[in-house]
């Protein structure tokens, strides 16, 4: 159950505010509550898409609750809770995004809303990079009459256009402290993740390489008709 | 609002949130990067710079002599590794380490175009990236693409307009190929300085 819903951790220290900030999400998201640091490392795993973290909480500091919280679901976003505006040093602290208290209703669903659609956003243009990567190698490889008559090619095209149309829509009014967080993600994966999982990314070179294989001399008889030496 | 240019060729107009590629020979192509940055000044715009090889003393002097130096308006981002003051003849100039220090680019850049919102010059902002080559000499291509993507995204959000130098001359074909589908539109500049101008986001006439 509740499978579908993100999951949003909620990490203050006063009952009143976490439950009307339970209360806030629970129509949408799974929601997960904790009052300390302890509390809140108990709670986190992968599950959790979003922590909102009161970044003076007794015991353990926002900070270090935070570098938990990284160690352990690298793919939670965290906006800290604060009672002080604090400009761009959040995202150099390694936060993603900032509320201030008090914090209204219809600002804390609008950003954890921002945060996941961050996370997807990231998705996408890992898959638009794949994508637009293979068009590049196609288009240094094939003549323009090859590529011209090659359906993969038609089909990657279609892809990314559709992709980059996605991507426009998702973030449509990125803002500053936004563009930082996110430009700090893909630096901070350039060194962890070379290679992306393919997934679904249909891998235009995929028939070449069964040509080549008919070529070596396999003695499979029209295995270069593909499909059609079944008819 | 339209970023009007002679630059390239008469009455070219970009539209707002357009992200242009500039690519060609390397020092054909900085010339015209900083004739496109030097025109802001007809009307009531702001540049920035991010520079990775041309020093902030060097990048003053060639605004200067395109008579486009005014130091509330312009503001640099100075990525050669180089010491200095935080300004150059009362202009700005954030540094940086290394041109491959991306978010520190970044971060840098959203100070600056806070700072000329807050002074109410926020809204015709032309930034220049010079360049996208040496970038590449700093980071993988699929970084380069990924902060390419986001930049000209939020260029795109804020109405700004985005001009980039690339030399293909320095990479492999499917380099070049890749970071220009970044672009909505590229002048590729030959050897005599000709640009020839396609994709979409302006108009000419």
């Amino acid at each position: 159950m509740g499978s579908e819903e993100p999951t949003v951790l909620v990490v203050e220290d006063e009952p009143p505010l976490i439950e009307i900030y339970a209360r806030w999400l629970e129509a949408d998201h799974e929601v997960r509550t904790a009052q300390n640091g302890d509390e809140a490392l108990e709670q986190v795993d992968e599950e959790v898409d979003v922590a909102l973290l009161d970044r003076l909480m007794p015991g353990m500091s926002g900070d270090e609750v935070l570098a938990e919280i990284r160690d352990r679901a690298p793919g939670c976003r965290v906006a800290m809770v604060t009672a002080v505006e604090p400009d761009f040093d959040i995202i150099e602290m390694g936060f993603d995004d900032y509320l201030t208290k008090p914090v209204e209703k219809e600002t804390l669903l609008e950003t954890v809303e921002r945060l996941l659609t961050r996370s997807d956003y990231a998705g996408l243009e890992q898959e638009l990079y794949a994508l637009v990567s293979k068009r590049s190698a196609l288009q240094s490889a094939k003549s323009t009459r090859e590529i011209a008559e090659s359906d993969e090619y038609a089909e990657l095209e279609a892809r990314i256009e559709e992709l980059e149309a996605e991507l426009d829509a998702a973030l449509p009014d990125m803002e500053s402290g936004e563009f930082v967080a996110m430009v700090r993600d893909i630096e901070t994966n350039a060194d962890e993740e070379p290679t992306m999982p393919e997934g679904d990314v249909p891998d235009p070179f995929e028939d070449e390489a069964d040509d080549a294989g008919d070529e070596d001399g396999e003695n499979e008889t029209g295995g270069s008709t593909a499909g059609g030496g079944d008819r | 609002m339209r970023y009007e240019t002679s630059a390239l060729s008469d009455g070219v107009a970009f539209n707002e949130g357009t992200s242009l590629l500039v690519s060609g020979p390397s020092t054909g192509v900085q010339e015209q990067v900083y004739d496109l940055l030097a025109e802001r000044t007809d009307s009531a715009g702001t540049a920035i710079l991010i520079s990775t090889d041309r020093g902030a003393p060097e990048v003053v002097r060639s605004f200067e002599d395109r008579d486009a130096f005014d130091a509330g308006r312009v503001a640099f981002i100075d990525c050669t590794g180089r010491d200095g003051p935080e300004d150059e003849q009362g202009a700005p100039v954030r540094r940086l380490g290394s041109p491959g220090d991306l978010t520190g680019m970044s971060l840098e850049f959203a100070k600056l175009v806070d700072r000329f919102e807050d002074a109410g010059r926020g809204d015709r902002v032309r930034v220049g990236l010079v360049s996208v080559s040496t970038l590449l000499m700093y980071t993988d291509v699929r970084t380069a693409f990924r902060f390419l993507h986001v930049f000209t995204s939020r260029i795109r959000s804020g109405g700004l307009f985005g001009i980039f130098a690339m030399d293909p001359g320095m990479h492999d074909q499917k380099t070049v190929n890749t970071v220009r589908a970044v672009f909505d539109c590229e002048a590729r500049v030959d050897d005599g300085g000709e640009a020839d101008l396609r994709g979409s986001g302006y108009t000419v006439g």
